[in-house]
């Protein structure tokens, strides 16, 4: 075996015996290398506790974590809690991938699958195989959104420094956004022994260019006023994707201190709030389109620019693309690239990132509002 | 008294999705048809286009001679070409149709009042085409004798904003030598002063963009071990290095034909110009500063500062005893048998009709022992040592604990323990690693040093954006941390000097040489060994 290579015996799950999981990586890793080369290092940022409820889904995960491991190196911990299994124990396996990026390093998966009532034994089980001194990230990666996962999430994120959600595609995206607002002004904690923790959506991050091209195009510096003349902001977006346009919506509400006057709803297609701004008085509509990407794919906002009254149009051309287009307008015309983002992606990028974001919090508690105003 | 009108707020800004937010404007290559330009600039603002990092309303015009046909579709093809060689992310065509529509070119010279008319006119039709509020950056990828008529042009030909002004703002980023001279460094700063206050002026050393080198400060002031231990009391000396396996003359390694050439920028300026007074005394600085007050760009510029200003002066002695320089003869690097510096310079100088320098002086190795002069560093002396054609391109900062006391490990005066030292790599694998003494396994008690490594590369993934990268977005968002500010600049110049003025004196006396692939000659060995210690193997 040449010094600058090793590869993994077998890249393919080994079930273990759960008190045996430590030996057994460090046996699998130990017979990645020939005697006389240098030992192989395990690159690991953080420990990644991922949460799923079925085999399905699981899997999807699976295939997503070596992307993840590049980006962010991580011990992970893959939890299946399937009802439909009937082991009452929890079984664990390992597995030893080599990591892409280094030719002598790799990440280490191990995957816990418990049953029926054996899923709450999970938080136990999980607890001994967390590396201590790195931090450790929570990844609900279920549809059920946290605020009504119980319990069990609690005990995951005992000790967490991050729990991340993804609410694209919640069943009841109106409750769920209502809810999760109240859920993370409890969830969210920093005290002054120094424990923290932070719950990051990944709609939230896959925004992060909306608001940043939103941002540079109302700038004040670039079209002064802009942002105090709008009179209507069209929010249009693809199925299982309400949440990004509450989140947008709900962002742009808590920046600018709007307040809800009238809300007019038809069911599954549009929503539209008469709303009073400090500049005065402006329309909202969100509107689901039939078919399409998971995505915001249009926002229109009329406003004047240089006292010229009309609009601008930003639209997702795909995914690596938006164009500017202007109503009436003395505005260029443009297109902008946006990096194509993956879940895969944008999830290792979010273990990184682990800082409290105030905008965040305020933009769902201003979606908060909006989502009660239709529930009422 | 007339109260000054409040900065309108960004409402929206907070949380956009980064610190950073460039702001929408033209960015203007002078020296468009350069190397710089080519190799650097442009495949840096692709990369920044294809990561969906620059501002919506943006595009890039080059200015200068040599384009031939259509000027905006050769330097589209220019452009094309050096990013196809040298961008960190490939060539995606998707990508390069949006962007080449915003490249264009100036054909001009810099002295000339008609060029920066073309210059006006074509930037007027560029911000109506792309939506850009009259902001320009003016890249200055030019030689230092070019800058003063660019910059005068420029305030003639109206191309330069006020610095209050928020959103057609001007920003001039000047590229290295500033000046070859404290004197010509003061000139240029005054000509660039003339048109640009000092808050629209960015002066670039890419080094400061790298991530190590940032990484500096983080290391130091964002963990409790290492600020305790980070002065005389504990660190022996600092070792700061930067190597170049390169030489001036590039050579195809089949036919031996010379590739390239920076022997026209190089000779008669030198290793001590080219990378002591500005790269190594800038890491010098970021390894050696107190801790700022604030992250914001003044205080970190005013802690640098002063380091240059605690440096001790050379005196007669150190010059002699203090400072070394050489020039490499033939040799061997990477298996390869290379020519001398003389030879690259007579090949040069003849091929492009230039006279032959009766003498060829130019060191294109330095080393030297640097005292800073303040309570935190009193008696640590820093080693500095650069070189072209050294065995090989390693750049590090390596702090050198004190040794233990010579009692339980460290009693054998024949073995004694290896020092723990933390070597802070730049390139060209970005990362640290710590030498620690550890007992190796079995019933007696050996000691042997072990490295604990953490490489960028390795740990993050992927490929770290470029220096230039992080630079030119840090100007386009008005951020002038990681750039010289006028005082640091010339007060490294003020210590170099007397290093400069002694070596012309005795320019045709003495020059040490080194054979090329060799760590530096004997004179570099014997002024570290003077004080009992060595150069580190790289």
């Amino acid at each position: 075996m040449s010094a600058s290579t090793f590869s993994v015996p077998a890249a393919e799950s080994v079930e273990v015996p759960l008190g045996s999981v430590e030996r057994e990586l460090g046996r699998r890793l130990k017979g990645a290398y020939g005697p006389g080369d240098a030992p192989v290092h395990r690159a690991r940022m953080s420990n990644l506790i991922v949460y799923c409820t079925d085999d399905v889904r699981a899997a999807e995960v699976e295939s997503l974590i070596p992307e993840i491991v590049k980006i962010h190196p991580a011990r992970v911990l893959l939890l299946v809690a399937d009802e439909h299994l009937k082991e009452a124990d929890v079984k664990a396996s390992i597995l030893v991938r080599q990591a892409g990026h280094g030719t002598r390093l790799c990440s280490e998966q191990i995957t816990l699958r418990a049953g029926g009532h054996a899923a709450k034994h999970l938080p136990f089980a999980v607890r001994g195989l967390l590396i201590g001194d790195l931090p450790t990230n929570v990844w609900w990666a279920n549809s059920t959104p946290p605020p009504l996962a119980g319990p069990l999430l609690d005990d995951l994120a005992e000790n967490a420094q991050q729990v991340i959600y993804d609410s694209l595609g919640w069943t009841d995206p109106h409750r769920g956004v209502s809810a999760a607002s109240t859920w993370l002004k409890r969830f969210e904690r920093s005290d002054a022994d120094g424990r923290w923790r932070v719950a990051s959506d990944l709609n939230w991050r896959r925004l992060k260019f909306w608001r940043r091209i939103l941002s540079q195009e109302f700038a004040p510096a670039i079209n002064p006023g802009a942002l105090d003349s709008v009179t209507e902001i069209t929010i249009e977006h693809g199925p299982h994707a309400v949440t990004l346009a509450w989140q947008l919506a709900g962002w742009f509400a808590s920046r600018l201190g709007w307040r809800i006057q009238e809300t007019k709803f038809k069911q599954g297609l549009e929503i539209a709030f008469q709303i009073s701004a400090p500049h005065g008085s402006l329309r909202l509509v969100i509107n689901r389109l039939p078919e399409g990407p998971s995505d915001i794919r249009h926002v229109r906002i009329a406003c004047s620019i240089a006292g010229k009254p009309g609009a601008l149009n930003f639209t997702s051309e795909d995914d690596a693309k938006l164009s500017v287009q202007p109503e009436g307008l003395d505005v260029a015309p443009r297109t902008v690239n946006i990096k194509p983002t993956s879940t895969a992606d944008i999830v290792g990028k979010q273990l990184s990132d682990r800082d409290p974001d105030p905008v965040f919090r305020d933009a769902m508690v201003a979606a908060h509002v909006l989502a009660q105003a239709v529930l009422r | 008294m007339a109260t000054p009108t409040p900065e309108p707020v960004n409402l929206l800004s907070p949380g956009a999705g980064s610190a950073l937010l460039p702001q929408p404007c033209v960015l203007v290559i002078f020296g468009g048809a350069g190397d710089l330009s080519w190799r650097k600039l442009l495949p840096a603002v692709y990369n920044l286009n294809i990561d969906g990092v620059l501002p919506s309303n943006f595009a890039v015009i080059g200015f200068g001679m040599g384009a031939v046909g259509d000027p905006d579709e050769w330097f589209r093809d220019r452009a094309r070409d050096g990013i196809e060689r040298f961008s960190r992310q490939p060539l995606d065509e998707k990508h390069w149709a949006d962007y080449s529509r915003s490249l264009f070119y100036v054909e001009g010279s810099f002295s000339d009042l008609r060029a920066y008319e073309k210059l006006k006119a074509k930037l007027e039709a560029v911000d109506a085409q792309f939506g850009t509020p009259g902001a320009r950056v003016y890249y200055l990828s030019i030689p230092p004798q070019l800058v003063q008529p660019a910059v005068e042009q420029l305030k003639s030909a109206g191309l330069v904003n006020d610095p209050g002004e928020k959103r057609a703002f001007t920003r001039v980023i000047v590229e290295k030598p500033i000046g070859r001279d404290l004197e010509s460094a003061k000139q240029v700063n005054a000509s660039v002063a003339h048109a640009f206050a000092e808050s629209q002026t960015y002066r670039i050393d890419h080094y400061l963009g790298k991530e190590t080198v940032q990484n500096l400060m983080v290391l130091r002031f964002a963990n409790s071990i290492f600020e305790p231990l980070w002065n005389q009391k504990y660190i022996d000396h600092v070792q700061i290095t930067v190597a170049e396996e390169e030489g001036l003359a590039q050579y195809d390694p089949i036919t031996g034909e010379t590739t390239a050439s920076r022997v026209g920028y190089y000779e008669g300026v030198g290793a001590l110009r080219d990378m002591v007074q500005n790269h190594m005394l800038q890491v010098l600085c970021l390894t050696a500063m107190e801790p700022p007050y604030s992250l914001s760009a003044d205080v970190v510029r005013d802690g640098k500062v002063g380091v240059l200003r605690c440096l001790r002066p050379f005196s007669q002695s150190d010059l002699e005893n203090s400072v070394v320089r050489a020039q490499y003869i033939d040799g061997e690097v990477q298996g390869h048998t290379v020519p001398n510096y003389r030879h690259e310079v007579i090949d040069f100088n003849s091929k492009h009709n230039l006279p032959i320098p009766p003498s060829i002086t130019t060191e294109t190795f330095v080393a030297m022992r640097v005292h800073i002069d303040n309570w935190r560093w009193a008696g640590v002396p820093f080693y500095l040592r650069t070189g072209k054609r050294l065995p090989k391109r390693a750049s590090e900062i390596a702090i050198q604990f004190k040794a233990v006391p010579n009692i339980l490990f460290n009693q054998n005066p024949d073995v004694p323990l290896e020092p723990t030292v933390l070597s802070i790599r730049v390139q060209p694998e970005e990362g640290l690693s710590l030498r620690l003494a550890t007992k190796l396994p079995g019933p007696k008690v050996r000691i042997f040093p072990v490295k604990m490594e953490f490489n960028y590369s390795s740990l993050f993934g992927g490929e770290s954006p470029e220096a230039y990268e992080r630079l030119m977005l840090d100007v386009m968002a008005g951020d002038a941390t990681l750039f010289m500010r006028r005082d640091a600049v010339e007060a490294a110049w003020e210590f170099v000097m007397p290093v400069l003025e002694h070596w012309e004196q005795s320019r045709s006396r003495f020059l040490p040489q080194y054979q090329a692939g060799t760590w530096g000659p004997l004179e570099a060995d014997r002024l570290i060994e003077a004080d009992h210690r060595t150069w580190r193997t790289l």
